[in-house]
């Protein structure tokens, strides 16, 4: 396995070099515009729900009802409508709170797990690695009736603490940093034992600077599991104060009259912070994944 | 890497590391999960239960609404995992040019949609594709087709909705795992290769993809398990039901109406969540198998 | 190294703690919690009458908790039930009539019966009915789901049918009538939802059928209301006067954008119709057309829900107290729902009352209330059993074949053959 710790950049860079001469061939000529073709047709439907949705946001619901296609002028309307029918600080807050402190606590464990199980292989850990990615395929509807036994009898219902605890340790982002640690380079561990760091601290002060790119990665993919977590929260959050953003808004969908402008501004108002979360880390995103699929 | 045997205190300091975690997973997931298990022998509705054996498996063998939901299940696994895994090749490929123009916007944009929130994409996809949505309308004065398509109320095209929507969500989240793995290839493989004449098609196939198998086991192996999951799309464009005709009930929904929507069954539906489990069990031995095959020199 | 683990075992129960102490604690005692599921419908005339009862004890507070939808509720509920805990549920949660006997059958203990109380004959007799079992009766009735064919009276003009050309038909007819209003006016006669068998319960119930016989076996193949039901379902589609939607936006945007000529759905849908301001005067409402067999009448019911008590409530009596106080008593009060929320309660007395006598403009000056009071006492009473969710399903699975002019007999026995499956 090469080591990926090299920044990609070197090798494009250097690829670059190679073809700076720009394709002169007609045939070459067509390829390109094929491959702008592709690409912007794939950029356009990835992108176009999301324009749809701020299009939404601004007409009201009887113009998006009659298929109007165009921007409107109820913006402020529907979110007028929005923030007097949701107590929008209280939600956003409960939402904030339990994904911030879930990610946080995720990442730590999680990445401690995935460390572990790569850099002190043994026969029974590797076993139980395996039982754990098989776990993995396991529904959560098949789940949560025990576990709602389980936080009921520790009088821990309608809590965040109820929320955040069962989503700490992930297998999946277990399994991530596992492969990611594979790209960690020995001799930085043999070096710091050399200095006479600990283990805890080659954790802490070695290995997770250098995996930052790994840990951005991370981060948005566990902000957005949190974030939109859906059914295990509206089961165990019993009281409107304590709610998130998802499922009120996914209440507001199934009123007997809908608003949809305003449930529209809802999502667009919903979707914001993963898309902030994803705007800040995206430019250690690409180099992140790296790591984890070497 | 080779790694000597660890001394008693490097396997110490290795369960240090994976406790908590396990400790975790004990609790919220190995405990529900025998549950469970122990569950799949009961029958019953409600809290009145008994032991029945192997009841449950019989009546999966006799259920056509499992067996629909197995069908759909896999249906949505064989057709999708395919065509979403070749098109974040093709995009991860073309992106991984680097003298393309906008590269850094043509990423961003594929990507933009796994980020967004389920509430919002199930709210705008259902309008999209509603019978005067704006698909319809596109459709039409683009002349494809004649009259408006009821995507929900005909289990073919129902189907294809699901199909479009979890590949625009997740294609670009597979694409980025493939430019990160094409930018560790050597570039100068491609240049020797291209100096030799050979094609780029022949370069694609005996460099990048040899190149790629292991991201492309990974990768599948999450989207099946994804796959055999599948809920949150299902439920949220059917209003729960599955529907039209249960042509789009997944194993997953099926469990979530056997539990909360039908009279509490949940011996059976245990059962079912079981079913899934070997399932994955089976799939990912054998993608893991042709890997490992793969990677001995 | 142990020191190590411990000191950061020591760590995260510090961040755990420090977690659970931000949680907000549990509504205190004396405060009655109730769940309901729509904001401006049953929320709205739920607080209304939280306000009502404030005012004769002050003490009392009454939690109105609208932020979960009727779907969130069930599957909330029965978790907790099957979980065997209490501690998260309301004191007062709304359930739907035709899924109330599974709550109470599979979940013995679970609901205050309410019976000993308040007096169940002061309310519409089908509305107990759905509620009782083994004698005691376990809700106190909130709306009823009487239903009436909701149509534009200006379509239907301008194709040349009056009020009395809609009054107490057949569906049969009403095909022949949406036929030529489509031909005149270009409007569909109405959106339908395969995913939905709602049209179709309606029409059973209103032959006094439902899926089950009395013992609560399955009733399907020799079904005739049903057979005819699902008959004059497949002939809508086949008489091409259907705009096929998929859930409740598109089906309810249907008729509220004027696209669709007529809703045949339960009264509670009043509110809905009416936010369109602008359509004043535009729509009518007819008695619900019959199928055409013996027994059927113009009068059926969908969905309408009422107010259970949770055993598990700490504040049984107070909770009790406020629902016989507002709920079972005070006239005003239902005059008040009915004008502002469009509810139809099923307090009998209520009916008595000013707004029920009164016209309404939007519906051309009608007196809309009283048509529903009077078709109200005509719905025949049926027992909704504890598996209907199930066989809706098995309809719902056939239903495309149905409208495709498929054998109905073997449909019916391929429901009959899967709803039996699914009853073990």
């Amino acid at each position: 396995m090469t080591d990926t710790s090299l920044p990609a950049a070197a090798n494009a860079t250097s690829a670059a070099k190679i073809r700076s001469g720009a394709p002169a061939n007609p045939l070459a000529l067509i390829r390109r515009a094929l491959v702008y073709l592709l690409l912007s047709i794939a950029a356009f439907v990835s992108v176009f729900p999301f324009f749809w949705m701020i299009v939404g946001a601004t007409n009201k619901s009887a113009d998006i009802i009659r298929g109007k296609n165009g921007f409107g002028t109820e913006l402020f309307n529907n979110a007028a409508t929005f923030f007097t029918q949701v107590d929008a600080l209280r939600v956003f807050w409960n939402s904030a709170f339990i994904a911030v402190v879930g990610t946080a606590l995720t990442l730590v464990i999680s990445s401690l797990a995935g460390y572990g199980f790569e850099m002190f292989r043994s026969r029974v850990r590797e076993r139980l690695f395996a039982l754990l990615l098989l776990l993995l395929s396991i529904p959560f509807a098949a789940l949560m009736v025990p576990l709602f036994v389980m936080f009921s009898q520790a009088k821990l219902v309608n809590t965040y603490t109820a929320v955040i605890l069962p989503t700490v340790a992930s297998i999946f982002i277990i399994f991530y940093f596992r492969q990611a640690t594979k790209a960690f380079p020995s001799e930085l561990r043999d070096a710091a034992k050399i200095d006479g760091l600990k283990e805890w601290q080659i954790f802490f002060f070695v290995y997770m600077p250098v995996m930052r790119s790994t840990y951005a990665a991370a981060t948005i993919i566990i902000f957005m599991a949190n974030w939109n977590n859906y059914l295990w929260p509206l089961i165990v959050l019993q009281t409107a104060e304590n709610k998130t953003i998802t499922l009120i808004v996914s209440a507001l969908t199934s009123a007997y009259t809908p608003d949809y402008g305003m449930t529209l501004f809802a999502t667009v108002l919903a979707t914001l912070p993963t898309l902030i979360i994803f705007f800040l880390l995206q430019r250690r995103f690409v180099e992140g994944m790296l790591g984890a699929v070497k | 890497m080779a790694q000597a045997r660890l001394d008693r205190r490097e396997q110490l300091t290795g369960w240090a590391f994976i406790a908590p975690a396990l400790i975790l997973l004990g609790l919220f997931m190995i405990y529900p999960i025998i549950w469970s298990l122990w569950m799949s022998f009961q029958v019953g509705k409600g809290m009145n239960l008994s032991f029945g054996g192997l009841a449950n498996i019989e009546r999966l063998t006799k259920d056509p609404v499992f067996l629909r939901a197995l069908g759909n299940t896999f249906t949505f696994f064989i057709i999708q995992v395919p065509i979403m895994i070749v098109l974040a090749l093709l995009f991860a490929v073309a992106l991984n040019d680097s003298t393309l123009r906008f590269r850094g916007l043509f990423r961003t944009a594929i990507f933009l949609p796994c980020v967004t929130s389920l509430i919002a994409y199930s709210t705008i996809f259902k309008s999209m594709f509603a019978t005067d949505g704006i698909i319809n309308q596109g459709l039409m004065a683009l002349h494809i087709i004649g009259s408006p398509i009821a995507w929900f109320s005909d289990p073919f095209w129902a189907k294809v909705v699901i199909i479009l929507a979890i590949t625009w969500r997740w294609t670009g989240y597979n694409m980025i795992f493939y430019l990160a793995a094409l930018q560790n290839v050597d570039r100068s493989i491609y240049e020797a290769a291209r100096i030799d004449g050979v094609p780029a098609w022949a370069r694609f196939t005996h460099i990048t993809i040899p190149m790629l198998k292991p991201v492309i086991l990974f990768t599948t192996v999450i989207s099946t398990i994804g796959t055999l999951q599948l809920f949150d799309e299902v439920y949220n464009f059917t209003a729960g039901t599955g529907g039209p005709s249960d042509s789009t009930l997944t194993l997953s929904l099926y469990i979530y109406n056997l539990t909360f929507k039908f009279m509490p069954s949940f011996g059976y539906s245990a059962t079912v969540s079981w079913v899934i489990v070997v399932l994955v069990g089976i799939l990912s031995f054998l993608q893991f198998l042709v890997a490992r095959d793969r990677r001995r020199p | 190294m142990n020191r190590i683990a411990s000191r950061r075992g020591l760590m995260l129960g510090a961040v755990l703690a420090g977690v659970s102490f931000l949680s907000v604690a549990a509504a205190s005692a004396g405060d009655v919690t109730v769940w309901v599921w729509d904001p401006n419908f049953n929320g709205a005339a739920m607080k209304e009458a939280a306000s009502r009862y404030a005012a004769i004890n002050p003490e009392a507070n009454i939690i109105v908790d609208d932020t979960a939808s009727q779907d969130d509720i069930r599957a909330k509920l029965q978790t907790q039930l099957l979980a065997g805990s209490t501690d998260g549920l309301p004191d007062i949660v709304l359930i739907q009539d035709d899924v109330a006997q599974k709550y109470l059958q599979s979940f013995p203990g679970a609901f205050e019966p309410l019976s000993d109380t308040i007096d169940m004959s002061a309310f519409a007799e089908y509305k107990v009915a759905a509620a009782t079992l083994d004698g005691k009766s376990y809700s106190l009735p909130f709306d009823s789901g009487v239903t009436g064919l909701f149509y534009r009276a200006d379509y239907f003009e301008e194709a040349g049918f009056t009020a009395e050309d809609l009054n107490n038909i057949t569906w049969d007819r009403l095909i022949e009538i949406g036929t030529e209003v489509k031909a005149k006016t270009g409007h569909l006669l109405l959106d339908l939802d395969l995913a939905d068998s709602g049209l179709i319960r309606m029409m059973m119930q209103q032959s006094g059928a439902w899926y089950f016989n009395e013992d609560g076996s399955l009733n399907i193949v020799d079904n005739a209301p049903l057979k005819k039901a699902l008959e004059t379902y497949a002939k809508f589609y086949q008489a091409d006067l259907v705009k096929p939607v998929s859930g409740w936006a598109e089906y309810t945007g249907a008729f509220t954008s004027g696209e669709v000529a007529s809703v045949p759905v339960g009264v509670w849908i009043t509110g809905t119709i009416k936010a369109n301001a602008d359509q004043s005067g535009l729509w009518a409402v007819a008695p619900i057309p019959r199928l055409d067999i013996e027994g059927s009448v113009n009068a059926s019911n969908q969905g309408g829900s009422s107010w259970y008590v949770l055993a598990s409530s700490d504040n049984k009596e107070e909770a009790v107290d406020f629902l016989k106080t507002v709920w079972g008593s005070d006239v005003d009060f239902y005059q008040k729902i009915l004008v502002d929320q469009g509810a139809v309660g099923s307090l009998l007395a209520a009916r008595e009352g000013e707004a029920y006598k009164a016209t309404d403009e939007f519906f051309g000056g009608a007196p809309v209330w009283q048509d529903f009071s009077t078709w109200l006492s005509q719905i025949p009473s049926v027992d909704y059993g504890i598996f209907t969710a199930e066989v809706d399903s098995a309809v719902q699975a056939q239903l495309p074949t149905i409208i495709d002019g498929g054998d109905l007999d073997a449909a019916l026995q391929a429901i009959h053959d899967q709803a039996q499956q699914q009853m073990q």
